[in-house]
């Protein structure tokens, strides 16, 4: 049977400052080497000051994955020799003396499937590498320490995943709740990594490291499982070992054989004492805590009737549902969840047209509760929800700039109407044999009226005018 | 007052707080002590090489203090008296080479803390003082500039690690100086050049600044001439730091009010595996002698035993080792540390040819602190000096309950000659072990110059209850008055 | 006794290349000897003591810039990197 697990780590990116030190959490805006201080590079003599915001989004993390939380935390030091670690140690958890580090034994349900977490730890993020000059022999490796001392909290699963696509399912899961609890924002690059394990029946388990996306996750897992089974038919043995992604040739391949076993060296990190964690700090939490995307879901359908596709599309996207949250009533609740996926998702579908956006919630309340006044028909609001991302204006100066407002006089409908029926002979025919490709005359009508005539009163007068019901 | 002091009759021999009294009565400028300071430093410390690096600016900083003295300005309450500072204590723009050819280059680009304490204070930070290379030692024979000399007998070690400090103090190079404490590395060279040392409640004083050698043990201590420079220092130094995670709220403590209430009524507990066994003949005496003055103050005393003390030795240097092994780490002269092109070497290649810069005692704690806590042999000694250090403390804790302090020989054994114990590091471990406790078990100890033996000084060491310092330096303030010493021989 | 093979070993993950050798091994072989001692200190039902600290005594999450360019102090490379050598 294969057996994949997951080593998740995701950058606290909505902290104000790294875990030990007051720079940038943000590390993405700084020209190399500008976003440093002396606890960052490991300074003789500086200290690590823990940030007290770190512990709780941490913390909200860990009860989020339904795991067990200690009454103390504690840091260790994980000792190894790298350009990119200040010190030579990472600050990390580790439970050396029971459980202490913000989680464990936490759960997740994916698709009926249940996920163990088998800890969440606090960590530092290492400083970055590049490289200048283009051939291998010439290059220089320097060292970018931006990014080092960056707050990271590391999930690790059990191996539960049975295939690839459960991994991506779960993925895509985790970044919801993640984004949703308000720590991480994963269109950040970097801001979400993740390493793998595989083992399949009858072979070890061997590490996958190295992988740049969860995309490139999922294509890893599946190389590596194709690769085993192909071993385990030949009979060959499949030795426990690390292998790293090859992005460009899209395989796995042996890291060099290490000329010496890891050993870490784990100890208590005595510049930190153990944090007590009372009630208090998880009753405080849980009340700061967000609503789940599970419960947002089931409150959307359940209270206002939305269907379970439109709840889901709402729910999981944290823009989405704070959007929805903020600019309905229970009247428009079910009308604007339906704008918001069908019409808005199309505006605002990266980052940085999400940056840019000049929507408010006030301007959807206004649109929709426009449309169910039959005031603007749902034609004109796309066109005005449009016009809201780009520059911002009310509905009232875009209604009158773009001549949007609904046309819901009959005689007016009326004139249209007759035009398009005169224009339409063949259609019209068709119409009267099978009444329900009607719809092609309606959408002539609304075309010729720019989106403004009254669909339902212009339905109506059709049916009138053709004989059909 | 009888007016101006005449520039030869100038006695650097004073204390600090005297020194401050004839500022403020203006029988003494900031600028005549330091420059006769200076002076000293230039007869006696091609002698003692109590300092690795001396501060050029001293006298334009003591001209300064002057002027604003002059001028009725605000100034600090050291107003001017010169201090040294160990060399493994960051000072802004200033070399911190903790004594190793490893940071031959590095210069600390920010303060530590208790250095902007004193600065604001003004203080003048008059230089840096030897060490053993990265505080490993007792007797600065690990220093890769040299040792330091014992003033007493310059043929003699000043014990360690705080060598230097201790005897610049003790040679009138310096009013007052900081030293570092992981294992003794304060008390033992002010035992050994009769001045007073002081190893603070672990969380007292900051260690930000302090370039770490065992961070969960060691804590910054004031090296003086009398108890109560001790007391002004930590009023100064002492307290709660947003740069240290493992400070403790002293709630502003005034450790120098009441510093001669005494000890009446006090119950001393004398530690039995630290008086006895290994001890020399006349540090025994001195230690009986004391007891019998404290006796003849109103405290009473009982025997204590704490049998962890056996194993404390062997704990420290574990845990010291695991600690080193990854605070020195950080030293892969890549970032900073001295002049040796990478051009041409792999990384691991590289580290192992730039790390060969660290002296010979650092290079085998290092292996230690590879070998103890490795996942093979954690169990056998990394976890069991975690154990013998936790019992040890509960040990402590529950004598203390019984008595106020514990007393002890700072160093059951004389100041010995150079490189009569370099060569035997068993022999050497054994020096700490009247030491090391309080660095175990986190409590405050003094040693207080007790005695001169055959030309060589003898010190008593006090440990109190956690955060009862205050209560440690008025019995030491009581047991100095009890003895008049000779004048340091050079 | 700790051989001397385990000790070179250990040299070689501490990244120092020992010279005088028979000096360092004998005196490390003497100080983990004396290790043994811990053996008779039956203190392996013992409990941890730790330090410890409440939440509150954290350092608040706030953003305060350095003041000064570090890299300067550091040796750098072109003024804004920090070299390292080869990665193998
Ligand atoms: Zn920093």
């Amino acid at each position: 049977m294969t057996k994949i697990g997951l080593e998740i780590h995701c950058q606290l990116t909505n902290l104000q400052s790294k875990l030990f030190c007051s720079c940038k959490a943000n590390y993405r805006e700084f020209s190399p080497n500008t976003n440093i201080c002396p606890i960052c590079v490991g300074l003789p003599g500086s200290l690590p000051m823990l940030n007290q915001k770190a512990v709780e989004k941490a913390t909200m993390i860990s009860m989020a994955l339904n795991c067990k939380t200690p009454e103390k935390i504690a840091f260790f030091r994980k000792n190894y020799f790298y350009p990119d670690l200040p010190k030579n140690f990472q600050i990390t958890q580790f439970d050396a003396y029971g459980p202490t580090s913000i989680g464990h034994d936490g759960k997740i349900t994916i698709e009926g499937k249940e996920i163990r977490i088998r800890r969440i730890q606090i960590e530092e993020d290492p400083g970055r590498l590049i490289y200048e000059g283009t051939s291998e022999k010439t290059q220089i490796p320097l060292v970018d320490y931006n990014r080092a001392g960056t707050p990271l909290v590391e999930i690790v699963t059990e191996p539960d995943f049975d295939n690839p696509k459960q991994v991506r399912v779960f993925l895509n899961i985790l970044v919801d709740l993640l984004e949703n609890l308000g720590v991480s924002d994963p269109t950040l690059e970097g801001a979400l990594r993740a390493d793998g394990n595989v083992s399949v029946e009858g072979g070890n388990k061997i590490e996958i490291k190295n992988v740049a996306s969860f995309h490139d996750l999922e294509k890893a897992i599946h190389f590596e499982i194709t690769r085993q089974q192909s071993l385990v038919e030949r009979n060959i043995p499949i030795i426990s070992e690390t292998r790293q992604w090859d992005d460009r040739r899209k395989i796995t391949i042996s890291a060099r054989k290490k000329e010496e076993e890891q050993d870490y060296r784990y100890f208590l990190e005595g510049d930190i004492p153990w944090v007590k964690l009372n009630s208090d700090h998880f009753k405080k939490l849980r009340e700061k805590m967000p609503e789940s995307i599970a419960s947002k879901r089931e409150r959307y359908v359940e209270k206002y009737g939305i269907t379970n596709q439109v709840a889901d599309v709402l729910s999981s996207d944290k823009y989405y549902a704070d959007l929805f949250e903020q600019s309905h009533d229970e009247k428009n609740a079910k009308e604007i969840a339906n704008i918001i996926t069908t019409d808005l998702m199309g505006f605002v579908d990266t980052r940085e047209k999400r940056e840019t956006s000049k929507l408010t919630h006030q301007h959807l309340t206004e649109l929709v509760n426009s449309i169910m006044d039959n005031k603007i028909t749902r034609n004109s609001a796309k066109t005005a929800l449009q016009e809201m991302v780009s520059t911002g204006k009310s509905l009232i100066e875009i209604i009158s700039e773009q001549d949007l407002d609904n046309v819901s006089d009959e005689s007016t409908i009326s004139s249209i109407i007759n035009e398009v029926l005169n224009e339409e002979a063949n259609a019209v025919q068709e119409v009267k044999e099978k009444p329900e490709t009607v719809n092609f005359l309606v959408g002539k009508v609304m075309k010729k009226s720019k989106g403004k005539a009254d669909p339902s009163m212009t339905l109506n007068i059709l049916k009138k005018k053709l004989g059909i019901t | 007052m009888s007016g101006h002091q005449s520039w030869f009759d100038l006695n650097l021999g004073i204390s600090a707080l005297k020194y401050i009294g004839e500022i403020k009565n203006g029988n003494l400028t900031a600028e005549e002590f330091i420059s006769k300071t200076i002076e000293r430093i230039q007869k006696v410390d091609s002698k003692l090489h109590a300092y690795l690096s001396i501060n050029e600016q001293a006298v334009e900083q003591a001209k300064s203090i002057d002027k604003k003295i002059k001028a009725k300005e605000n100034v600090g309450a050291c107003m001017g008296m010169p201090i040294s500072i160990k060399d493994n204590i960051c000072v802004k723009g200033t070399k911190t080479t903790c004594a190793s050819k490893m940071l031959e280059d590095f210069i600390a680009p920010y303060d530590a803390t208790v250095v902007s304490k004193l600065k604001a204070e003004d203080t003048i930070i008059i230089g840096k003082t030897n060490l053993d290379e990265f505080a490993m030692g007792f007797t600065t024979e690990f220093s890769a500039y040299g040792p330091s000399k014992n003033p007493w007998n310059t043929e003699y070690v000043p014990g360690g690690s705080s060598g230097g400090s201790a005897a610049a103090v003790s040679a009138l190079e310096c009013i007052a100086s900081l030293g570092s404490d992981t294992g003794g590395s304060v008390r033992n060279p002010a035992s050994f050049c009769s001045v007073v040392g002081l190893k603070p409640t672990y969380g007292l004083i900051s260690r930000y600044g302090l370039i770490s050698y065992s961070n969960s043990i060691e804590q910054i201590g004031p090296i003086t001439r009398t108890v109560e420079d001790t007391a002004f220092l930590l009023n100064i130094i002492a307290g709660m730091d947003p740069h240290d995670n493992t400070t403790i709220d002293n709630q502003n403590e005034n450790y120098l009010n009441d510093i001669d209430s005494g000890v009446e009524g006090k119950k001393i507990g004398i530690i039995k595996e630290m008086t006895h066994e290994g001890v020399d003949k006349q540090v025994s005496a001195a230690t009986n002698k004391a007891i019998s003055n404290f006796e003849g103050l109103g405290a009473t005393f009982e025997e204590i035993s704490l049998d962890m003390v056996a194993y404390s030795v062997a704990a420290y240097y574990i845990i010291t080792a695991t600690e080193a092994g990854s605070n020195l780490a950080r030293y892969d002269n890549l970032r900073y540390g001295y002049d040796f092109d990478s051009e041409g070497y792999e990384f691991n290649s590289y580290l192992s040819k730039a790390r060969k810069n660290f002296g010979p005692e650092v290079t085998r704690r290092m292996i230690l602190g590879g070998f103890v806590p490795s996942a093979g042999h954690a169990g056998k000694y990394f976890l069991k000096a975690m154990k013998v250090k936790s019992k040890l403390t509960a040990q402590v804790n529950e004598a203390l309950k019984k008595v106020d302090m514990l007393i002890a020989p700072t160093v059951p054994i004389l100041p010995f000659r150079f490189g009569e114990k370099i060569d035997d590091p068993v022999a050497l471990f054994l020096v700490d072990i009247n030491t090391v406790t309080a660095n175990l078990t986190e409590k405050p100890a003094i040693s207080i110059q007790f005695e001169i033996s055959g030309g060589l000084p003898i010190g008593i060491q006090l440990l109190g209850k956690s955060m009862q310092d205050k209560m440690l330096l008025q019995a030491a303030y009581a047991l100095q008055n009890t003895v008049k010493l000779p004048e340091v021989p050079i | 006794m700790v051989s001397k093979e385990e000790i070179e070993h250990v040299a070689k993950l501490m990244r120092i290349e020992i010279d005088d050798h028979v000096v360092h091994i004998d005196r490390i072989q003497k100080m983990i000897a004396y290790f043994d001692i811990l053996d008779k200190a039956n203190v392996e039902s013992e409990e941890l003591i730790v330090r410890e600290q409440t939440i509150d005594a954290l350092r608040e999450d706030k953003y305060i810039p350095y003041d000064g360019k570090l890299i300067e102090n550091l040796k750098n490379y072109k003024g804004s990197y920090v070299r390292a050598p080869k990665l193998v």
